[in-house]
């Protein structure tokens, strides 16, 4: 966000409305944010923050019979996407934004070869010839770190451990050298050594091709490794957001707060209670009219929960560094904080 | 304190994909678990921590070593007099929306656990499910609700009341708390700190995540490849792990604070987790360590004491 | 009583025209001797093969009998009947099937291997056989047609259990040490048994269709119980001075089997839809998804 260049990406005022046969649900309410090239934004919030939807919905990838509404304005390269249709958004796909998803196995086609559905991408995107478009499969395999790459370019999916599989999944999202990346909890699904593994292997081939990266998680350890600025989620809003080194060190927003103490602390007595939030979230179809986030805030105050608290820079914080909380509470957290 | 669980040199094993192969999940495992005691179990997925569980439990068959509950071989035991005695051990699932009859309601869920526990009269059911149900922080007018209205947390308090109707003294939990978010995580683990420390429940936990079992566990014992590899006091175990492979584990695992995760040196492991059916000869680790020397390959590593309390399987540590 | 009102509720989704027919022969066939204006089996010569007239409103048989009254005790005699035989059917096929599906191995083996022979013979001659054998009556040609339709309730209800063995809810059970009966009797049976009794509606016409087809040979019911294919080969002589005779338990036979098709027809739709319900369907499982992903 401090970049100098032009954001690659730049949401602003998203608002994302899905209708389901039973209820009608607002996962996304108002949100703002921007990626430069070579730069990360993290995205956090739990299930349900709408995090996902907030991404995979203007690029027209909710699965098909979800009717969904998008308003307000993602410019991608300058260009605005909201409300282009479906045959422009397929060039976009791939070509200008390549996604990763959670599981893997589910997203690669199972009937068919590592290497062909890699070469696939690049013959559709790059216009290479189909030979021309092996050899660059076989180059990406090789790059996001695949051993014996010439061996697994014709290997099924089912043959390969889950850390191989989003290797692979990450080659066919880079097949194209997108500029952004959307990584959709890219090692949820994975074990941490082989996490460690992934996180590197994104870290150093956004260094290579300076490609942005929104990564979508809800493990505050890995936006801590990863990003560069951060964005927390709570029901569909924007609780905070800001640089990570800020956010993570000190937060102003009770919802992040509360995050942050949920992570077991090493120094803590065996034995002794976790720290966590009472209750669960708000469900989606409701639209409180204060802070969703005041029936479970500490802090909250009877102006939380009558009115919407309004997303705003916080006092004397670091650049770009906002909240949606009101600037008295906000200095509470902070020394609860710290 | 009382011993009330023995495992000795425990070891299952499945059909390979390969026919005529056997894939050894558990390989000569031994484990005590005292009287009220919690312990963690960490490993990788593939590890065999799930499959040692489940064996103790009696969702898998042993084709080898013994299990001793309350001193007495369950081996020796056969039909009804089997389950009634090994009730007394139970297991809480990762997901528990899965070991819920869909059909039932909650209420409906804990009453047939009453029964089975040989409670006939329902009124006596009803009060017991209603005294479950408030001491796994849930309302009384869940009663009536069908697993797919509460929540993944809730969900979980409901899995938990059940295992309690038939009175168990020791719970094996297998990951019951990583398909939760971390806010919800807490609430749940704290209801296993309440049944340890105010019933006097012993507790195995099996999970991935180091640190969460650092806080709730006596003592921690790590699992690769279908060994046991390092075990000791927990909060030692996590300051200082011993074995290379903790080492990395724990090393893999990113730190919250930006400024700490940037700077700090991490071991990554290289390659992946060998195939069970196949592990490698000598230690199992040797093909990721980064300490291994020639003479890993030959020699496998038995657990010896390498400090006061702690038991680690490496020549080198 | 939960159970009656969860497949109230299931029936009252299908379309009307699915249900309402078997509904109106399951309602004349209950209350069948109270709905019959005159006597069904008194004969009267005198009145022999009358056409349609106050008196009678579909006219008479060659002996005389109010075929109205006729028709309407047949619808009787084949509810009762059908009911019986798949009552029967259900029984040995559940049984046989989810203790098939629970143990596995040996028994399993074996009980496939009895549905497999039982599945390729075709249903109607193994009646016959088993007729041929203990001769003709009432209570024989129910244990004849039973036996001829359990393989396939068994394959069925063996299937589920498989399927529902495997769902952790059952290995729960087990931890919670419940007894292999309790599993069996409560969790296993009463799925095993929703799942078939769906395929047991959509068969109902065909068993309709056997049993008039065993009576009509004289294998099945017998004289003077009134029964559409026995009336059928009742009035056969006399097609060419009195065709209604013929046609009447024809049309009414035809009604119920086309009745009950439809009811199975639909009920299968609706648990395999194809094409564009099938695909609404998988839109509405994936929206579940995502809210669930949210």
């Amino acid at each position: 966000m401090s970049s100098a260049l032009a954001p690659l990406i730049s949401a602003r005022d998203v608002s994302i409305t899905l209708f389901t046969p039973t209820a009608t649900v607002f996962p996304v309410d108002k949100v703002s944010y921007s990626v430069s090239a070579g730069r990360t934004l993290a995205i956090v919030g739990e299930s349900g923050s709408g995090k996902t939807v907030l991404n995979l919905a203007p690029l027209g990838l909710m699965p098909a019979g979800v009717a969904c509404d998008v308003t307000g304005s993602i410019k991608l390269n300058g260009r605005e996407i909201v409300g282009l249709p479906e045959g422009e958004m397929q060039a976009v796909r791939g070509r200008e934004v390549g996604v990763i998803f959670q599981d893997p196995l589910s997203a690669l086609n199972p009937m068919r070869r590592i290497g062909t559905q890699i070469a696939e991408v690049s013959e559709h995107h790059a216009d290479l010839t189909a030979r021309a478009a092996t050899a660059h499969a076989l180059d990406l395999m090789r790059l996001v770190g695949i051993p014996d790459a010439s061996e697994r370019l014709r290997q099924f999916p089912h043959e390969l451990s889950g850390g191989m599989r989003q290797r692979a999944m990450i080659a066919i999202a880079i097949a194209a050298e997108p500029k952004l990346l959307i990584a959709d909890e890219p090692t949820t699904a994975l074990d941490v050594t082989i996490q460690a593994q992934i996180l590197d292997l994104l870290k150093d081939l956004q260094r290579r091709l300076g490609m942005g990266i929104i990564l979508i998680t809800h493990d505050i350890g890995v936006v801590a490794g990863m990003a560069d600025d951060v964005l927390v989620m709570y029901a569909g809003r924007m609780a905070e957001v800001g640089n990570v080194e800020a956010v993570l060190t000190a937060p102003r927003h009770p919802y992040t707060q509360a995050l942050l103490n949920s992570i077991p602390d090493p120094a803590s007595r065996v034995g002794s209670r976790f720290n966590g939030l009472p209750s669960a979230p708000p469900d989606l179809g409701s639209r409180p009219k204060g802070c969703p986030f005041a029936p479970r805030c500490e802090f909250a105050m009877d102006t939380c929960r009558s009115a919407r608290p309004p997303l705003a820079l916080v006092k004397d914080g670091s650049a770009g560094h906002m909240s949606a909380c009101p600037p008295k509470l906000g200095q509470a957290v902070l020394r609860a904080a710290s | 304190m009382k011993v009330i669980l023995q495992v000795e040199k425990l070891t299952t094993t499945f059909a390979g994909t390969v026919p005529g192969t056997r894939i050894r999940a558990c390989d000569g495992i031994d484990l005590v678990i005292h009287e009220g005691e919690f312990i963690g179990l960490v490993g990788e997925s593939g590890c065999g921590k799930s499959t040692l569980g489940r064996t103790i439990v009696g969702l898998e068959k042993p084709s080898a070593g013994r299990v001793v509950f309350d001193g007495v071989d369950l081996a020796t035991l056969r039909g009804a007099e089997l389950r009634s005695f090994r009730r007394a051990i139970q297991y809480i699932f990762q997901d528990p929306y899965a070991t819920l009859n869909p059909r039932q309601t909650i209420g409906e869920a804990l009453w047939e656990g009453l029964s089975i526990f040989g409670i006939a009269d329902q009124s006596e059911r009803t009060r017991r499910a209603r005294k479950l149900l408030d001491l796994v922080g849930l309302q009384k007018d869940a009663e009536t609700r069908y697993p797919r209205e509460l929540s993944g947390g809730q969900r979980q308090r409901v899995s938990i009341a059940r295992a309690l109707t038939v009175e168990p003294k020791l719970l094996i939990c297998d990951e019951p708390v990583s398909a939760l978010d971390l806010s919800i995580r807490a609430q749940i683990m704290n209801v296993f700190l309440n049944l340890q420390q105010e019933l006097g429940m012993a507790c195995l936990f099996i999970a991935h995540d180091l640190a969460l079992v650092r806080q709730a566990a006596h003592r921690t014992l790590v699992m690769y490849l279908g060994r046991i590899v390092e075990a000791g006091e927990s909060d030692s175990l996590y300051h200082f792990p011993a074995h290379p492979y903790t080492k990395a584990l724990l090393s893999a695992v990113p730190n919250p604070d930006p400024r700490v995760e940037r700077t700090r040196q991490r071991i990554v492991l290289e390659g992946e987790l060998p195939s069970p059916a196949n592990p490698p000869s000598g230690c199992r680790f040797r093909t990721r360590c980064p300490i291994s020397k020639a003479d890993c390959a030959i020699n496998d590593p038995a657990l010896h004491s390498s400090s006061a309390d702690r038991v680690v399987a490496c020549h080198y540590a | 009583m939960r159970w009656l009102k969860g497949a109230w509720s299931e029936v009252r989704q299908l379309p009307k025209a699915a249900w309402i027919p078997v509904a109106v022969f399951l309602f004349i066939g209950v209350f069948a001797p109270w709905l019959t204006p005159k006597d069904p089996i008194a004969q009267n010569l005198l009145n022999a093969s009358q056409d349609f007239s106050a008196e009678h409103w579909l006219g008479t048989d060659h002996l005389g009998r109010d075929t109205l009254s006729r028709l309407i005790m047949a619808a009787r005699t084949s509810t009762v009947a059908i009911a019986t035989v798949i009552g029967l059917a259900l029984f040995i096929g559940v049984t046989l099937g989810a203790i098939a599906g629970y143990m596995r191995g040996v028994v399993d083996e074996l009980v496939s291997r009895v549905i497999d022979v039982g599945l390729s013979l075709p249903s109607l001659i193994v009646a016959l056989a088993v007729i041929g054998v203990f001769g003709t009556g009432f209570w024989i040609m129910i244990f004849a047609l039973a036996l001829a339709w359990w393989p396939g309730y068994a394959r069925l209800s063996r299937a589920v259990v498989i399927s529902i063995m495997s769902q952790p809810y059952i290995e729960a059970l087990r931890v919670l040490g419940a007894s292999p009966a309790r599993i069996m009797i409560l969790h296993l049976l009463p799925s095993a048994l929703g799942a078939v009794m769906v395929y047991a509606s959509a068969e109902a016409g065909v068993v309709a269709l056997a049993i008039a087809t065993l009576s009509f040979l004289g294998l099945g019911i017998q004289p003077p119980t009134p029964e559409w294919g026995q009336m059928l080969v009742d009035a056969l002589p006399y097609m060419a001075d009195t065709p209604r005779q013929v046609i009447l338990p024809g049309l009414a036979l035809t009604l119920v089997v086309i009745g009950f098709n439809l009811l199975g027809e639909s009920i299968t739709l609706k648990r395999t839809p194809r094409s564009i319900s099938k695909l609404l369907l998988r839109r509405r499982r994936l929206q579940a998804a995502i809210e669930s992903y949210q």
